[in-house]
């Protein structure tokens, strides 16, 4: 996994997270959970968003928008997003660096 | 969720009754180096959404006892991790007490059959219990915590 692909994944869990937060405020809070550093969250996830190259940030925004979630994960050359087929060949050294997306829908993808 | 669901969300080897971190961040680590290879994309994940999780209000809701939480996409099913540490960590807690009792639940972004809050709920209810609690701080073995997770020991 390269770093922006890195960066990438760490964004989808931080807007999980904030989008759980919101949806289920009132069950976290039931349990006595404090939900009280969305502020804190929304910096951190601006610094995130600063570290992606402008074409990758762009682009998960999109997908972001599009489809609540931009990244998805990869399961028997699968896309979990649409389900359509992957290339095998992005599994291949020379992606490795890449930041890979699906042919199909545009989600990023995350090869577990 | 009943105990036998819940116990099964605990790998044996995920039951770590000796941490000696003496910070959040510390436990969090040490936690975490078991779930994922330290230094592996997948514990940078997890642990960077864990602090997250904290940044967001602290776990620490009961009687030293703290419920670290959260998805990502690094980890593949529902889990959960039993952690005690004897002396204590500051965890943030809302009575400004020492936490000495960590679960943590961590769960996919997709949760087909949906346990991942009532887990949590069940975990947060259970562990109400001021003789469960004291008995979490004596076990030494996965046997014995299962026991008392599953209701079966007395407490």
């Amino acid at each position: 996994m390269n770093a922006q692909e890195q960066i990438l994944i760490a964004l989808q869990d931080l807007d999980l997270m904030l989008k759980e937060t919101t949806d289920s405020k009132e069950q976290f809070t039931k349990l006595g959970f404090e939900t009280s550093g969305v502020d804190e969250l929304r910096r951190a996830r601006t610094v995130l968003l600063n570290k992606l190259e402008t074409t990758h940030a762009q682009h998960y925004e999109r997908m972001q928008q599009r489809y609540g979630r931009a990244v998805t994960p990869v399961t028997s050359d699968m896309c979990l997003g649409c389900f359509a087929k992957v290339p095998p060949v992005y599994r291949s050294t020379t992606y490795e660096t890449k930041v890979r997306m699906c042919q199909s829908c545009g989600r990023i993808l995350y090869f577990p | 969720m009943n105990g036998p669901e819940l116990l099964r969300l605990f790998d044996p080897k995920l039951c770590l009754f000796d941490l000696v971190g003496t910070t959040k961040d510390d436990i969090l680590s040490e936690i975490v180096t078991r779930v994922a290879p330290p230094g592996s994309p997948n514990y940078r994940l997890v642990l960077e959404m864990l602090r997250n999780r904290e940044q967001l209000g602290s776990t620490a809701v009961v009687k030293g006892v703290a419920f670290p939480h959260g998805r990502s996409l690094a980890v593949s099913k529902l889990m959960a991790v039993f952690g005690r540490s004897a002396a204590g960590v500051r965890f943030d807690s809302m009575d400004g007490e020492p936490s000495h009792l960590f679960f943590v639940l961590l769960a996919p972004p997709q949760d087909r059959a949906n346990q991942y809050l009532p887990a949590l709920g069940r975990l947060v209810e259970m562990i109400q219990d001021d003789r469960l609690r004291d008995r979490l701080m004596t076990v030494n073995t996965y046997e014995d915590f299962a026991a008392v997770i599953q209701g079966d020991l007395p407490v």
